[in-house]
């Protein structure tokens, strides 16, 4: 789970970093109010709040937003409530985002802070060492993206330890990395430990604070920031599902998640059910290579809840997109002869108006057959992924 | 012959009261895997399935001599199960659970630093020596004796892949899923390191996915082997667009954005046969045989 820049820098801050002064406005009215509570005289940062990198470098859709990005610079405080208003209700295009956007529905805004340099302070889990780790790279002349593609060397990583603070030398290293000047040290060490601490604490899987600013008197300042946490940890910390943005995710992915399912959807033609993300990748690569495309996948799991079942099915059942079905079960843990009573529910509440190919192997197979012939829907059963794939790439050429 | 597990191995399974657990450790009784006894804290005393339950993971195996343990406690239980298994000094855990959180999985890692027991999993089918030895979910009747090493990090794609061992002719010497999961006990390395030692196994299927440089670590190990059984891979992900996502950080760690084709190459480098859809390798098996 992602949340928004102004909750993660609200964290870090608890945790003794410096973040600039700022609040959170819904319409152009709150930006001005704001505005004029966290600077006096400004300069202003006008920043949308969407879960995506590269915001500045974005587009707004719509014609009325002005050419700026989604990051902006205001000087005078009348450009306040104008600029609010471009950004607000509008959909901005980043490189993170695809072609549709997302929504803007909040901004914060922040006082501008004087920085003398900026630098790069990420944190992620290194699935090799299985540890965490510290990255940071000067930011200078070249930004992290283009960096850690051209010159990953010009990245320092420094693999912490999960029950100590950062030490003494590992400080050192990264001011010399990054040739900061010796006051920055204190707040270095303050910084460093305090998104390891956060990154603790809170089940994060990753944070980035992309620039951090280094101020005249030395001190360091957390000019963005954005922190993802394990979902599978969620149950740990309900103030943090709480901040779950339902804007950002789509009607149809709410509710799989809501069951625990895994669901993605893409630009293609055909709804996946599986109950595994390997073999949903696997179906995907043996569907392009017929040249059809995955509207979108659903990964039950290791679903033991017949309800639950029917309900994820219907789910890929109603997405327009969707020409036809694959279901693709290797049970193990699963029994296949759940997802067959799952399809008839839904089948029998929401209708099936296009192909659907089944295959089931595995854990209680033979019934899982038997259900379904007894059932007598017009389902086409293969034998193997690729028997699979050539009968729904058939059945949806005859249905046109 | 066969690795990690037979049918000398003695297992005990942690949880073995809950009703996952008792659908497949009746399964695995079945299959005639030497199951020795059943842990559930509090159930002590206690007889289910015919085995003997024990409070405690160090009585259990005091008891039974237990030098294995399959367990299907819930995901935020699996830390302190694992902890217990580890001061019990056993040789192998298999861990099914799936949504383990990943600090567990960083404090399970620091505890087997130093510890002579290995884990599968967790998010695994586990581990299964046809004819000897069940130690997970594993559909039993799809597997066969054979020749074949199977390791995978899919687990639904394990059963694809030894489902095209049979579409060989061949059979499997042991089938190892070493777990969906960001962070996983043993990887590809162990497992190959294993397969190549085991007389029985001629040759490994090794079946990787997008996420993480695991096939690309264990690529570099197979190209520096002096001495190796031959590999015919797969990597599942081709097809997946530059997604979603949010930052860079993640892409720093694996030096910038890793394809499945990435991982095909590095394989391919190495000398590993890979094929473009996993229902060609059984081709490719015919092929090896002949």
């Amino acid at each position: 789970m992602n949340i928004h820049e102004y909750q993660a820098k609200k964290i870090l801050s608890q945790y003794g970093i410096k973040i600039p002064k700022g609040g959170i406005a819904y319409t152009p009215l709150e930006a001005k109010k704001v505005a004029s509570k966290v600077s006096f005289r400004g300069p202003w940062m006008l920043k949308a709040q969407i879960q995506s990198g590269a915001r500045n470098k974005g587009y707004f859709l719509e014609k009325g937003s002005g050419r700026r990005g989604g990051i902006r610079l205001i000087k005078s405080r009348r450009d306040i409530e104008k600029n609010a208003e471009q950004m607000l209700g509008s959909t901005l295009v980043t490189i993170q985002t695809g072609p549709k956007g997302k929504l803007v529905s909040r901004i914060y805004v922040e006082a501008y802070n004087k920085i003398e340099h900026i630098f790069y302070a990420g944190m992620v889990i290194d699935r090799v060492k299985a540890e965490v780790t510290l990255l940071v790279a000067s930011t200078k002349d070249e930004d992290i993206s283009q960096i850690a593609i051209n010159n990953p060397e010009k990245i320092l990583k420094i693999n912490l330890d999960l029950n100590k603070e950062v030490s003494a030398e590992q400080v050192k290293k990264v001011m010399e990395f990054l040739k900061l000047k010796p006051k920055s040290s204190r707040s270095l060490e303050t910084y460093i430990n305090g998104m390891h601490r956060a990154f603790i604490d809170y089940d994060a899987t990753m944070i980035e604070t992309n620039p951090v600013g280094v101020m005249k008197n030395g001190e360091l300042v957390a000019l963005d920031a954005k922190m993802s946490f394990d979902d599978n940890a969620l149950y740990r910390h309900p103030e943090i599902s709480r901040l779950q943005d339902d804007y950002e995710a789509s009607e149809r992915e709410l509710q799989a998640s809501k069951y625990r399912f895994g669901y993605s959807e893409f630009n293609g033609s055909i709804g996946c059910i599986v109950n595994g993300d390997g073999i949903a990748l696997a179906a995907m690569d043996a569907l392009r290579a017929k040249g059809i495309g995955t509207a979108c996948f659903l990964n039950v799991k290791g679903g033991v809840d017949k309800d639950k079942i029917a309900s994820g099915i219907k789910i890929i059942m109603t997405n327009p997109r969707v020409e036809g079905i694959l279901i693709n079960i290797l049970g193990g843990f699963l029994r296949c002869n759940l997802i067959a009573d799952g399809v008839i529910s839904a089948a029998s509440e929401v209708g099936l108006n296009v192909p659907l190919v089944i295959r089931f192997e595995g854990t209680n197979k033979e019934e899982a057959k038997e259900i379904l012939e007894r059932s007598k829907l017009p389902l086409i059963m293969a034998d193997t992924m690729e028997d699979a794939i050539n009968k729904l790439v058939k059945a949806m050429e005859e249905n046109d | 012959m066969s690795i990690l597990v037979n049918n000398k191995t003695k297992v005990i399974c942690q949880g073995v009261t809950g009703t996952q657990a008792t659908f497949h450790i009746r399964r695995s009784l079945d299959y005639g895997t030497k199951v020795v006894g059943g842990v559930t804290p509090g159930k002590g005393g206690e007889t289910h399935l015919g085995l003997p339950v024990f409070n405690t993971v160090k009585e259990a195996k005091e008891t039974t001599g237990a030098n294995a343990s399959v367990m299907y406690v819930p995901a935020p239980y699996v830390k302190s199960a694992f902890k217990e298994a580890v001061e019990a000094e056993l040789d192998l855990v298999v861990c099914i659970a799936d949504g383990v959180p990943i600090k567990d999985m960083i404090e399970i890692k620091a505890m087997l630093k130093d510890s002579p027991t290995k884990l599968i999993g967790p998010n695994t089918p586990g581990i299964i020596t046809p004819g000897e030895a069940r130690l997970g979910i594993f559909p039993e009747n799809i597997h066969h004796r054979g020749n074949i090493g199977v390791v995978s990090r899919s687990s639904t794609l394990t059963y694809e892949a030894v489902l095209e061992t049979t579409r060989a002719g061949e059979g499997q010497s042991t089938v190892i899923g070493l777990g969906d999961d960001m962070l996983i006990g043993i990887d590809f390395i162990d497992a190959i390191e294993r397969f190549n030692q085991d007389k029985d196994t001629k040759a490994i299927v090794m079946i990787g996915q997008l996420g993480g440089t695991f096939e690309e670590v264990a690529a570099k190990y197979y190209k520096d082997l002096v001495s190796k059984k031959p590999i015919i891979g797969f990597v599942a992900g081709n097809a997946v667009p530059f997604g979603h996502k949010m930052g860079y950080a993640g892409d720093i760690i694996s030096k910038g954005h890793i394809s499945a084709q990435d991982k095909k190459d590095a394989m391919e480098d190495a000398g590993i046969i890979v094929v473009d859809n996993i229902n060609d390798i059984h081709k490719e098996l015919a092929q090896l045989a002949s």
